[in-house]
């Protein structure tokens, strides 16, 4: 490594990228290109960084495949950071083959996190969780202990452990400190305030209240048969019953458990159920169909009874109803339920499972996604929706701990 | 040309607060290396940090006598060891591409690292005197004997050469054990190499042959 580039790198680790491009703007060696790269996604110029990533990574030469690999890596965390999924999964695992191959053991666990935090991005959380528990984060240094334990939460997250998640924090927080680096400070800042916002809304006995993370899953833990508006299912301690893909089912069933313990009248039913404002003959006559088959889709969890003016649900092995909802009700529910199974899906997939058409999946899912209620990765085709970010969408850099010379 | 493994004899740090280790030399009783913003001196018998001084320190170091040498940026620094004062600079003849600074004959004599080149040239003004071209990544540079060795380090890979100071020739390689690589270079005078040891904080000493016709 060479007096200016030594110069260039100690101004990038110092979070100076100015100066930094100061000293290499005019170079076009490959160490001048990978750290100008690195010094632009500092900057947010992410296009031109990955660029002279990869301007970098061809100018090296052939004995120098270490410094090739890692000018690999930091081209896929400028991806990751820019929400660009179209990166190859492939070229950064062979990048990170070739680190452990030459001993680079930290870049190599660097690059298996990028993996991971791909993995959280677009909703792979089995496999995600597998990489996690490969990896010890006591053998790193603290700025990658944080993104460890970032991404432990983001995971917890999505599965509703909150006391996991909230143990990750508390270690991610430790270790952000140590590491001494703002962005990553308040990365688990923001993340710790997740737990602290209202995750839905309890019906409850005719009242309703906001609940927490926490709460939530507490909520799902007890003994309460809960008709879930979030994820549009209903369940009962261990069992759970999809009505996803049958939402006049499941609007039955949410005006019944709304109206737990007292019964609801036919013509309320059927406005909730079907819209209809005026009940005939023949709606009369769907409705009962319709709550014999909610009868039926419930059977061993809840009774529905006919009333003197309509009907009444009643519960068989929990003790009580209760309804959980969005904190904020919107008219894309269904949208959002599939989403809230913490996955991604691209919006033919949620065209397909709401049996309805991919425009008016994408007309909600814009306007989901200008209310901040969801939010898109990648582009065209590969683009996927999922609900808003929990930790391990990282989104700052780390890349000055992997300068690509030596 | 005569290849040998190099002999590392003793191996010195890494030190608190040192990162890197840019450039070595010596001046008879310490080994003075650069580790970014600071010279330290290193007493070779006890393995112990003795003083430091405050100098942008990037590159090369070089020992004439009297000064101290460094490369920072794109210039190179002349230093009163004793007060830590920078007395004068003059520019790198590789535009801040330099590497390796030596000492000899009255003459500063730069590594170019990615160019492969050394140069020879004017301590009062930094005029280019000559160009010895070689055909590897150019890090630490030192004279002994009337031998012109440099260090190269290119990928995992790192040697001791010894070159002919006219053609560029390599008469004599000692290469570095795998993963072991070299970025400053500095003899004792005697049979000793100095060597920077890059992103390892250490310096190591090499065991010099004795060259044999």
């Amino acid at each position: 490594m060479d007096s200016l580039i030594t110069a260039a790198a100690r101004a990038l680790a110092a979070g100076d990228p100015l100066g930094a491009l100061k000293r290499v703007a005019l170079r076009d060696d490959a160490p001048a290109l990978a750290l100008r790269g690195i010094a632009m996604a500092q900057l947010g110029e992410f296009a031109r960084a990955k660029m002279l990533l990869r301007s970098a990574a061809r100018a090296f030469g052939p004995r120098e495949a270490v410094a090739r690999a890692r000018c690999a890596v930091a081209e896929a965390e400028v991806a990751l950071v820019s929400r660009d999924l179209g990166w190859p999964a492939k070229a950064l695992e062979a990048a990170r083959t070739t680190l452990e191959a030459h001993g680079d053991r930290l870049n190599s666990a660097y690059a298996r996190y990028l993996a991971i935090r791909r993995l959280l991005l677009i909703g792979h959380l089995k496999e995600a969780e597998r990489g996690l528990a490969e990896l010890d984060p006591s053998l790193f240094p603290a700025p990658l202990r944080a993104t460890h334990e970032l991404a432990v939460a983001g995971v917890a997250m999505r599965r509703l452990r909150t006391q996991s998640a909230r143990d990750a924090l508390d270690r991610a927080e430790e270790a952000a400190r140590q590491a001494k680096i703002p962005a990553l400070m308040a990365e688990v800042e923001s993340a710790a305030r997740l737990l602290q916002t209202p995750a839905a809304r309890l019906i409850a006995s005719g009242e309703e209240r906001l609940l927490l993370l926490e709460e939530v899953e507490a909520v799902l833990a007890s003994r309460a048969l809960v008709v879930d508006a979030c994820r549009l299912v209903v369940r009962d301690r261990g069992t759970v019953v999809p009505l996803a893909r049958r939402p006049v089912l499941f609007a039955l069933a949410r005006t019944l458990g709304e109206a737990w313990p007292g019964d609801v009248p036919r013509d309320v039913l059927l406005t909730r159920a079907f819209g209809a404002r005026l009940a005939d003959e023949s709606h009369r006559a769907r409705l009962r169909v319709e709550i014999g088959r909610l009868r039926r889709a419930l059977r061993g969890m809840a009774v529905v009874s006919a009333t003197k003016r309509g009907f009444a649900l009643a519960p068989s092995r929990a003790g009580e109803i209760v309804v959980l909802a969005q904190p904020v009700e919107d008219e894309h529910a269904g949208v959002l339920a599939f989403l809230m199974d913490g996955e991604s899906w691209s919006s033919s997939a949620l065209a397909l499972a709401l049996g309805t058409s991919q425009r008016t999946v994408q007309r909600a899912l814009d306007s989901l996604a200008a209310a901040g209620k969801v939010q898109w990765v990648g582009r065209g085709r590969a683009r996927r929706w999922m609900t808003p970010p929990v930790p391990g969408f990282t989104t700052i850099l780390l890349l000055p701990t992997l300068l690509p010379v030596d | 040309m005569k290849e040998s493994p190099a002999e590392i004899v003793r191996e010195y740090g890494p030190f608190p607060g040192v990162e890197r280790v840019n450039g070595v030399t010596y001046d008879g009783a310490s080994v003075w290396f650069a580790s970014g913003g600071q010279l330290n001196a290193l007493d070779p018998a006890s393995g112990a940090m003795t003083r430091s001084i405050e100098v942008a320190a990037h590159a090369g170091t070089a020992f004439d006598g009297q000064h101290l040498f460094q490369i920072a940026e794109d210039r190179i620094q002349k230093i009163d060891p004793q007060t830590g004062q920078v007395l004068a600079t003059i520019p790198a003849p590789g535009g801040g591409g330099d590497s390796g600074l030596a000492w000899a004959e009255g003459s500063l004599w730069v590594g170019q690292y990615r160019s492969r080149k050394i140069h020879q040239v004017d301590p009062g003004t930094g005029a280019i005197l000559r160009t010895i071209e070689s055909n590897r990544f150019v890090t630490g540079v030192t004279w002994v004997d009337g031998e012109l060795w440099h260090a190269t380090w290119e990928g995992d890979e790192s040697e001791l050469r010894h070159v002919d100071p006219g053609t560029g020739e390599v008469l004599e390689r000692l290469e570095m054990p795998a993963g072991v690589n070299v970025s400053g270079l500095e003899s004792d005078g005697g049979d000793r190499f100095f060597c920077g040891g890059g992103g390892t904080g250490k310096v190591r000493a090499v065991r010099r042959p004795k060259w044999q016709e």
